[in-house]
């Protein structure tokens, strides 16, 4: 990619001779600031060192810590400890998952919802991603994409009761339904696949549309303007241009997508039927009507997460180059 | 394996305090739950009225810090992830969730000789036999609740909720709503079993052919019900919405749609229905278990607060004479005919190990069908 | 640009953004409904309400609270997960496939595993429950989030950018900050708005780590209990209005900021 930049342009007044001495300028010619930034970056060893201090920091601390406790957890016999008994080491509860149905349907059937809400979501975002960056003006975008956040600020829950006097059978739509004359006896919408999907594309919208906006947004628009001079139609120009190039932001809000709705709880138990019960909701299960299940819990959790992330990691690879600027 | 425990949390610790995360100025920490003149309590929004907590304040100089908590699992994890230390003093409990805590270290019993007030409950809960485990009182009791059959007056008549047939019948398909887990207890009792399975603990493969058979119907029936639920609060609006006209619920959340007005009504079949007890208790090892000791003891002396509960969670106050602080519609919404009453039981915890590691399974198996 | 696409994206984002519009219309509707409850029919009207909730000085310390672990959650979840994506994305070094799993790892967790799992760490570092570990627990949660963002949009930048910086005698800090960090500017509004709004919307973190002090979901869980009633609406729409405030000054003032530089 050698499209010119105009992020580039303004560099040259850091250290322009004869212009503005500004902060970043000033700094570079620090003595103290020449002395410290020699030590650290001297080699390109250091310079990695340097850089994989804090996030390697940070993963071992933050993130094993409380992982390698769950993993832990799951092994036990039981916990939290109980009084006079010391825990067992045990393969039961992971064993457990693999034995029964029971536990294998949510399994997969988490999966498959994640996916198909992926999917859905991907396509109902990418054209509003689309507008926002190909036809709002610059100066309104920011305004329009908060217009758009407003919504999320009200908490799942709320938002989540709100959609079911939308949606129930004397809820909003059937009572304007009916004073239309279209139907005589409420449509049933509630508790189906249907308000699933109404309530879990709320919540993944977002994380689909950020993304895309941010790949679609530095698009240049002389490209597109290009093609089209050389007589490519709006499908052509699509295909060709706009979807490859914004392939990295489809990759990263399918990811967080498919990452995020792999554990949604509360809107799948308000808003699912009998029929659609998720992992999350096996997996709290255990933590909150059986409270004495942690190890059974810890084990299952375990297992969605090398799942999720496995699922990921192919999905990635999927996208080809695109997947590769993330993972190389 | 502890020589490994204690070389990670050395780790933890220096690598915590390396990156800052210990480096917070003492403002941003937590009030001291340990502190002389503070009693820290775990409790559902408004059952501690706001001006008891303060008359309290004023004639004590104890601070009341009040967490509100939303349901009995959580509240659980979270005294069970602070273990040993807790940062309370009182959780609150409902009675047939006792045994695992007690079993699990929880709770410290309950010295009943240090409440002056304790016979300011109506004796049919403080004394009665689900209280005592391990020979020790455990809690005191504030609220008194029981499973039901709520229906939409509108639609069903009072003829036809007479047992729990009505709520498997094909006229109400797709109408009904019910909590799993509770349903199961109440299908034994319905088929003619011990739903609490004290009668088979000593028996386990004849416990294991009754909760087979329960959930066995209860997957026959699925295709009948709308919803399986969890909340209060959700059934509630499931009869708001019209989206059922039956349902199995809870005596709090059904009263208060009665109060609000609502065409509902709510009746024990005949078959019967078991009861439980949200009970105050002293946590294990509590930081203060004195100033405990004194806000249980105050909150026992108001006859008036014991109706604020109600008020606040439909549920029936467990205070002699709270009745006079409730309107008649509150009156109505929380009493029973001699006759419904006659086939209360309260849920007993003395099996519930036995009855759980055979009713969760089937839970998730009926969920899964 | 044909007009007929125009029109078709802006039918397209219109009714989304109608989708988004009518479950808060509703909910800020119901918030006036004289009954203890929310839902149809509306038989009477009132005020009282949004009248209790002002009277609440309650609401307004936790609307604070909740923003401002919001903020400092997102300052840290940016800084940590830039820090991340600047050494996961353009570095090559084996392990990175692990290492770049690990980074993920708690976006993936079930909320309330983490919850537990962070809160009995926390113990473990000595760190009380209240705003501190509630920080540390969603920060824990939003560090991947940033990271995967960040990553996407730093793919993309061209080389030629930071050479040509180092050509005019930036350092790699100078050049980090006068270039690449410029260009992340998008990724980073982005994911700073995530953040806000994963912990903001947090509960089952905030109530496992937090103290005596409840943020708002915790809040909202609680008044839940005794049913929803429009009470829970008129907080809500409360809030969402001085969000909504808040976010058009943010949105104002970082275009003066602009317009300066």
């Amino acid at each position: 990619m050698a499209h010119a930049e105009s992020d580039t342009a303004d560099l040259g007044k850091a250290s322009a001779p004869g212009g503005r001495m500004n902060f970043w300028g000033a700094l570079l010619q620090n003595g103290a600031y020449q002395t410290l930034s020699n030590t650290l970056f001297k080699t390109q060893r250091r310079q990695f060192v340097m850089l994989a201090s804090l996030p390697l920091l940070w993963i071992v601390f933050a993130n094993l810590g409380p992982i390698v406790e769950m993993f832990w957890i799951g092994f036990l016999d039981s916990y939290p400890p109980k009084v006079g008994y010391e825990p067992k080491l045990t393969f039961a509860n992971w064993a457990a998952f693999f034995q029964d149905r029971v536990f294998i349907v949510p399994f997969f059937r988490t999966l498959a919802f994640s996916l198909i809400f992926t999917v859905i979501t991907l396509l109902i975002t990418y054209p509003v991603a689309y507008f926002l960056a190909k036809h709002v003006k610059r100066k309104n975008q920011l305004l329009f994409l908060l217009l758009l956040l407003i919504p999320f600020w009200v908490g799942e829950i709320v938002r989540t009761y709100a959609i079911m006097i939308l949606l129930g059978n004397n809820g909003a739509v059937n009572l304007v339904l009916k004073s239309l004359g279209l139907i005589d006896r409420p449509i049933p919408f509630m508790y189906t696949g249907f308000s699933l999907g109404v309530g879990i594309i709320y919540l993944t919208a977002l994380y689909m549309l950020l993304p895309l906006y941010s790949a679609l947004e530095k698009i240049p628009d002389n490209y597109l303007e290009a093609a089209a001079d050389l007589g490519a139609g709006a499908w052509t120009r699509f295909r060709r241009i706009t979807l490859p190039l914004s392939k990295e932001g489809i990759a990263s809000g399918c990811t967080l997508v498919f990452l995020i709705s792999t554990g949604y709880y509360a809107t799948p138990v308000l808003l699912g039927g009998p029929r659609s019960t998720v992992f999350a909701e096996t997996i709290a299960g255990f933590f909150h009507v059986a409270g004495d299940q942690w190890p059974m819990g810890a084990a299952f959790s375990s297992i969605m997460l090398i799942a999720t992330l496995a699922a990921t990691g192919i999905f990635l690879k999927l996208m080809g180059r695109g997947g590769k600027g993330m993972i190389r | 394996m502890t020589k490994l425990v204690i070389n990670r949390r050395h780790l933890l610790k220096t690598g915590a305090a390396g990156t800052g995360l210990l480096a917070a100025p003492a403002y941003l920490r937590s009030t001291a739950a340990r502190a002389s003149g503070v009693v820290n309590v775990w409790t559902y929004a408004n059952f501690i009225p706001d001006d008891f907590k303060a008359e309290f304040e004023k004639e004590t100089g104890i601070q009341i810090q009040i967490r509100l908590v939303d349901d009995q699992g959580k509240q659980f994890n979270l005294l069970a992830a602070e273990a040993p230390d807790p940062s309370t003093d009182i959780v609150t409990v409902a009675g047939h969730r006792f045994l695992q805590f007690i079993s699990s270290d929880l709770l410290a019993p309950l010295d009943t000789d240090r409440l002056k007030n304790w016979g300011n409950i109506n004796p049919i809960y403080s004394e009665s036999d689900w209280a005592t485990i391990n020979g020790n009182k455990w809690g005191a009791p504030i609220l008194s609740g029981m499973e039901i059959l709520a229906y939409n007056t509108e639609v069903v008549s009072e003829d036809e909720v007479k047992s729990w047939d009505v709520l498997f019948s094909e006229k109400y398909s797709g109408q009904t709503a019910y909590t799993i887990q509770d349903m199961m207890s109440v299908v034994m009792l319905y088929k003619g079993y011990d739903g609490n399975m004290v009668a088979y603990m000593d028996d386990p493969e004849k416990a294991a052919e009754i909760v087979g058979e329960a959930r066995d119907f209860l997957i026959e029936k699925k295709p009948l019900v709308r919803k399986y639920y969890d909340a209060g609060a959700e059934v509630q609006q499931m009869f708001i919405n019209q989206d059922i006209t039956l349902a199995h619920a809870w005596n709090g959340p059904i009263a208060k749609l009665i109060t609000d007005g609502f065409p509902v009504d709510m009746t024990i079949p005949k078959e019967g229905t078991y009861g439980f007890v949200y009970t105050l208790n002293i946590a294990n090892n509590a930081p203060n278990a004195d100033n405990a000791y004194k806000l249980l003891d105050a909150l026992l002396a108001n006859s008036e607060v014991g109706a604020r509960m109600t008020q606040s969670s439909g549920f029936i106050s467990t205070y002699k004479g709270a009745d006079q602080y409730l309107s008649d519609i509150e009156k109505k919404a929380s009493s029973f005919t001699e006759e419904e009453l006659a086939g209360l039981q309260f849920f007993r915890a003395e099996a519930n190990e036995l009855k759980y590691k055979l009713v969760d399974p089937a839970v998730e198996e009926i969920k899964a069908a | 640009m044909t007009r007929h696409t125009r029109i078709v994206m802006s039918v397209v984002y219109w009714a989304f953004v109608i989708y988004l519009f009518v479950p808060l219309a509703l909910m800020v509707t119901m918030g006036f409904k004289d009954s203890k409850f929310i839902g149809f029919p509306i038989r009477a009207w009132t005020f009282d309400w949004y009248a209790t909730v002002m009277q609440d000085t309650q609401v307004l310390a936790v609307f604070g609270y909740s923003m401002a672990i919001a903020v400092s959650t997102t300052v840290l979840s940016l800084i940590i997960g830039t820090w991340m994506a600047t050494f996961l994305g353009p570095n090559m070094f084996r392990g990175k496939a692990i290492v770049f799993a690990l980074a993920c790892l708690p976006a993936v967790i079930p909320g309330i595993i983490s919850a537990i799992a962070l809160r009995i760490f926390a113990r473990l570092i000595d760190i009380e429950p209240g705003m501190l570990a509630i920080i540390l627990g969603h920060t824990v949660h939003n560090v991947p989030f940033v990271a995967l963002v960040v990553m996407a949009r730093l793919s993309t930048q061209p080389k030629s950018h930071i050479e040509a910086a180092r050509d005019l005698g930036a350092d790699s800090i100078v050049a980090f900050f006068r270039v690449t960090l410029p260009y992340l500017k998008p990724a980073l509004i982005g994911a700073g708005i995530f953040c806000m709004l994963l912990s903001f919307d947090d509960f089952v973190r905030a109530f496992f780590l937090g103290g005596y002090q409840p943020t708002l979901p915790v809040l909202i869980f609680a008044k839940l209990r005794s049913g929803m009633s429009p009470e829970i609406n008129a907080i809500s729409t409360i809030v969402l209005i001085m969000t909504a405030i808040l976010g058009l000054w943010a949105e104002r003032s970082m275009r003066r900021l602009n317009k300066g530089s």
